[in-house]
């Protein structure tokens, strides 16, 4: 393997697969990868087009998808670089979305209520609520990589153990969660009308589903300048490319873990929020999305943002569309299938890169 | 002795002795007679010392930890033997349990149809239910450990979880099923007419006599059997398998994956088997689960109580170990239930921080069981009890590597 | 005072020891090459100077300061940089990121002016600073991993064999650079399988074996010592 990869390029490689093992290889390939995910949503809309849904419907179905997958992307993009930074899938990131939501929530109920700012159905309240949020559910992120991950990354723990700590961080978080706000749906803003407008093309969409695309698609080219333009962000990439190179260039590998957690957890809340408005708030909240983030997450490509994003929007289009001609309770079971076949053609994923 | 207190005895008995097998030490002839002595003496004692609630208490303790202990051992030949990270137990854990059902259970008929729907009901006896319900897991878990198995520790983990919240959407809404979100009612208890009055025909009429004063709440003396039994075999068949070839085997892959690939195919599929054996054993902890609520339903099978604590359960017994499965489970079983007693006792206190609390206690308990499970990663990821190295009889106890 | 001086140090992983007793030391503006056959444990001693592995016993001292137990990332800030052998650059950044992240611990204002300097060593870069560097031949990832390490005017740079893998042409052209470097400055600590080349442009060298220091002198002088030469240099 690393013989390869210093190898000049001017020695001659030689190819001696057999036909069977260069067809498998095709097979897996990441273009095969691109376009299954492609034949998927395709068959996908004819699916629904057969049960009767109207050509308008599946635009706003689809349009519902991208935003849908706005919010999983926000989830996504800190999961993945954690994953990448850090080495293992931290099954506690739902929890961080929720805590997130409600903290939000908590804040912006301590804030006097101004009117609501049409076509939204929320105030100014809640986005100051949400940029509050921010610090806390990172200080929160950071209190248990201080109590639990950084010991065994320490010792250099297998990756299991690091992933049943994970675990046992999100049973731990989920419960304080309920402990604090109890196990009641909630909403946000109870009762309050949240019309739906016609746009061209006979595409029906609420204000607030409107306000989520924006948002999410801000937050996240806010992120994908801050990874490829500040050295913050270059050397959570770089990190998570090469973590002991990293070490060996001299960049303080905890202080990115710190700036890792603090981005991942700033935008579960976004994703939160957003999630909280286009639904309810409750405590599993987190943990319905973590399988949809999961599968957006190896989808793209572990430790890879864009690929976060891409694998987000082609689930969240998929889960929506799937509920066209089948009961809409299987979205996430929709996203476990593909992510499923993610594994099976290609586990390095759309954007992903070989372990070194 | 009243006689109720007597045949109470009678019933503890065995279940007492295989505790006795399984824990006493010493060579096999003399651990069986010290084992009956002290089954006798403290099936003959327990009646007498404890009243009658809290002996019931107790037993249905047992039984329920003896169930979970019949799943973490079922994890145990996954994880502890071959290294596969299963988050999804439940899955396989609640295909046992419906299948079970499924089997055993009558077709609703006439206006029941309407409430109940299943998708047959077959009145096989007990056991027939729990082999298929074991049968069913293991071939749900061949057909998913096939692409998943081949994967990285990492995804492993993460599609299983997937695959356990699949299961549990589709029992949830699927109403052809298994009656969708609405409970499936009515699993027959094995032998429940002991407890009835009048007691089962073909019962001999002084054994009947002897039974009498025994009523259906003190069906789970006998349930604890049922389980003890089951486990034993369980626990007997895991023993050998360990320290079979095969099981060696799997255990070199689990410590040397890259090594022991050299012969690539003949190890995957060894790893195949060990999945299927563990889901095996799930799914039969899913039915004698099943038998014993009566009445199931989508929302036990959550990863809470069907994954995550028994995952807990295996780690602070000690992986790899399957005494320390066994342990594991009573243990956390016993957090799990005492820590109700105490916020119980608590919730006065708890009062006084919010209104709120007392209601909430019982998420206290989750977050006690995920503290325990913080603790074992950080302190002592091998367990209590650690992996015995000991895999050959020709190996003598100082061969044992540390 | 030497710039650089390990002193007595033994280290290995886990149960094993791989150094014993190890002493030498590079001075300013040196170049040193440390040669030895497989397994000898010349890249330990790289690893150990480094601070990627803590000497059990011995102590590593760099301008006059014990640096045995300091973080790599404190040595780094010392002065001294290193470059492994293998997965020694970052494949998924570009080449100029590379550099900046050679640079981390630099003041803002000065990197554009040091990656100019890295530039003037390898031109090649500045051709290709916007391509990922993964998608760079074996003797261009060279180029991008000294660069990385040169960023920081480190008065010591360590480098693990730095023409393994490569073809005898893009050997040539490392080694001139690798002279090139040392003439502008920083002294090297070079571990080579190409001793001869190696140790024709160093200072002086050490043959290192099973862990031990064996032979030590100029760089010509080892080339012509005849029990050297018959047992290391294969000939």
């Amino acid at each position: 393997m690393s013989m390869h990869d210093v190898a000049d390029d001017t020695a001659p490689r030689h190819d001696d697969r057999t036909g069977r093992e260069r067809i498998l290889a095709a097979l897996r390939s990441r273009i095969t990868l691109a376009t299954a995910l492609a034949l998927t949503l395709v068959v996908f809309w004819l699916l629904g087009y057969r049960q009767g849904a109207s050509g308008s419907d599946l635009l706003s179905l689809t349009i519902w998808g991208v935003m849908l997958g706005g919010i999983i992307a926000l989830g996504a993009i800190g999961l993945t670089l954690v994953y990448g930074v850090l080495k293992f899938p931290n099954f506690a990131h739902g929890e961080l979305v929720t805590f997130g939501t409600y903290g939000t929530f908590t804040i912006a109920a301590l804030l006097p209520t101004g009117a609501a700012l049409r076509p939204f159905s929320f105030g100014w309240e809640l986005m100051v609520g949400m940029i509050l949020t921010m610090p806390l559910v990172t200080l929160v992120a950071l209190a248990v990589d201080r109590v639990l991950f950084r010991p065994l990354r320490a010792r250099g723990a297998e990756l299991v153990l690091l992933a049943m700590a994970s675990l046992a961080a999100s049973f731990f978080l989920r419960s304080v969660i309920y402990l604090i706000w109890g196990s009641d749906f909630m909403f946000f803003y109870p009762g309050r009308a949240n019309p739906i407008l016609t746009l061209p093309l006979n595409i029906r969409i609420q204000g607030d589903q409107i306000f989520v695309l924006v948002l999410a698609a801000i937050l996240v080219a806010l992120t994908w300048i801050l990874l490829s333009r500040t050295r913050m962000g270059k050397a959570m990439r770089a990190t998570a490319n090469n973590p002991d190179l990293a070490q060996v260039r001299g960049i303080n590998t905890e202080r990115v873990i710190a700036a890792t957690w603090a981005l991942g957890a700033s935008l579960a809340v976004a994703g939160g929020v957003m999630y909280g408005l286009a639904s309810q708030l409750r405590p599993e909240m987190g943990w319905f999305l973590l399988l949809p983030m999961f599968a957006a997450v190896i989808m793209g490509g572990i430790g890879s943002p864009v690929g976060a994003i891409v694998g987000a929007i082609i689930i969240g289009i998929a889960q929506q569309v799937s509920s066209s001609f089948i009961n809409p309770a299987y979205g996430p079971g929709v996203s476990f299938i593909l992510m499923v076949v993610v594994l099976v053609l290609q586990p390095m994923g759309l954007f992903g890169q070989k372990g070194d | 002795m009243q006689q109720i207190d007597l045949a109470r005895s009678a019933f503890l008995f065995l279940p007492l002795f295989l505790l006795g097998l399984l824990i006493l030490p010493g060579r096999a002839a003399l651990r069986i007679i010290a084992a009956l002595v002290l089954a006798a003496l403290i099936g003959w004692g327990l009646p007498q010392m404890l009243d009658r609630g809290t002996l019931t208490y107790l037993v249905s303790f047992s039984t329920m930890a003896g169930i979970y202990a019949i799943l973490s051992l079922g994890l145990n030949s996954q994880w502890g033997l071959a290294g596969h990270v299963n988050f999804g137990v439940a899955g396989f854990f609640a295909v046992g349990a419906f299948t079970s059902a499924l089997f055993t259970t009558t077709m609703p008929e006439g206006a029941l149809a309407a409430y109940s729907q299943q998708a047959f009901g077959l009145q096989w006896p007990f056991l027939g239910g729990v082999i298929m319900a074991g049968i069913l897991a293991a071939i749900v878990g061949f057909f998913i450990s096939i692409p998943v198995l081949r994967l990285r520790t990492d995804f492993l983990a993460i599609a299983t979880l997937g695959i356990a919240e699949v299961i549990r959407f589709i029992f949830q809404n699927e109403r052809w099923l298994a009656n969708g979100p609405q409970p499936m009612r009515g699993i027959p208890r094995p032998l429940d007419c002991l407890f009835k009055d009048p007691a089962c025909s073909w019962l001999p009429p002084g054994a009947a006599e002897f039974l009498e004063p025994l009523s259906p709440r003190d069906y789970v003396f006998f349930y604890l059997i049922v389980v003890s039994l089951i486990l034993a075999v369980v626990f007997i068949a895991l023993e050998r398998i360990s320290r079979s070839p095969w099981g060696r085997m799997l255990r070199a892959v689990r410590d040397e994956e890259n090594s022991a690939s050299m012969n690539g195919k003949n190890v995957f599929w060894r790893r195949i088997e060990s999945f299927v054996v563990g889901c095996f054993i799930m799914g039969v902890g899913g039915a004698v689960y099943a038998h014993y609520v009566v009445s199931i339903d989508y929302s036990h099978f959550n990863p809470l109580f069907a994954t995550f604590i028994i995952w807990v359960m295996l780690m602070l017994g000690g992986s790899g170990n399957n005494k320390g499965a066994i342990l594991g489970a009573f243990a956390v079983w016993g957090v799990w239930s005492g820590a109700a007693f105490m916020i119980d006792i608590a919730s006065p206190a708890l009062q006084l921080i919010s209104d709120d609390l007392p209601t909430r206690g019982a998420y206290l308990r989750w977050m006690l069981v995920a503290l325990l499970l913080g603790v074992i990663v950080l302190y002592r990821p091998q367990g209590i009890l650690s992996e015995r190295k000991k895999v050959s009889d020709f190996m003598t106890d100082d061969d044992e590597p540390q | 005072m030497a710039l650089l001086e390990v002193r007595n140090v033994t280290a290995g992983y886990g149960d094993t020891e791989i150094l014993r007793d190890v002493s030498m030391e590079v001075g300013e503006g040196e170049m040193v090459t440390i040669i030895g056959p497989n397994g000898a444990g010349k890249s330990t001693v790289m690893k150990t100077i480094f601070g990627l592995l803590h000497p059990r016993t011995g102590s590593v001292h760099f301008n006059d300061e014990d640096i045995s137990a300091l973080q790599p990332y404190q040595i780094v800030e010392r002065g001294m940089c290193y470059v492994p052998q293998v997965s020694n650059i970052f494949t998924e950044l570009t080449v100029s990121e590379n550099l900046e992240m050679g640079a981390f611990l630099a003041k803002k204002a000065d990197i554009e002016a040091r990656k100019e300097r890295i530039y003037e060593y390898f031109p090649r870069l500045k051709e290709r600073r916007h391509q990922r560097a993964g998608k760079m031949s074996g003797g261009e990832r060279q180029m991008v991993a000294m660069g990385s390490a040169l960023m920081l005017d480190p008065k010591l740079v360590l480098m693990d064999e730095p023409s393994a893998g490569l073809s005898p042409k893009m050997v040539g052209v490392i080694f001139e650079q690798i002279e090139k470097i040392n003439k502008a400055g920083p002294a090297i600590l070079i571990v080579e399988q190409n001793a001869q080349l190696s140790l024709q442009m160093s200072d002086r060298g050490y043959v290192l074996a099973s862990g031990e220091n064996r032979f030590e002198g100029t760089g010509q002088g080892l080339l012509d010592d005849p029990e050297v030469g018959r047992l290391y240099l294969g000939g």
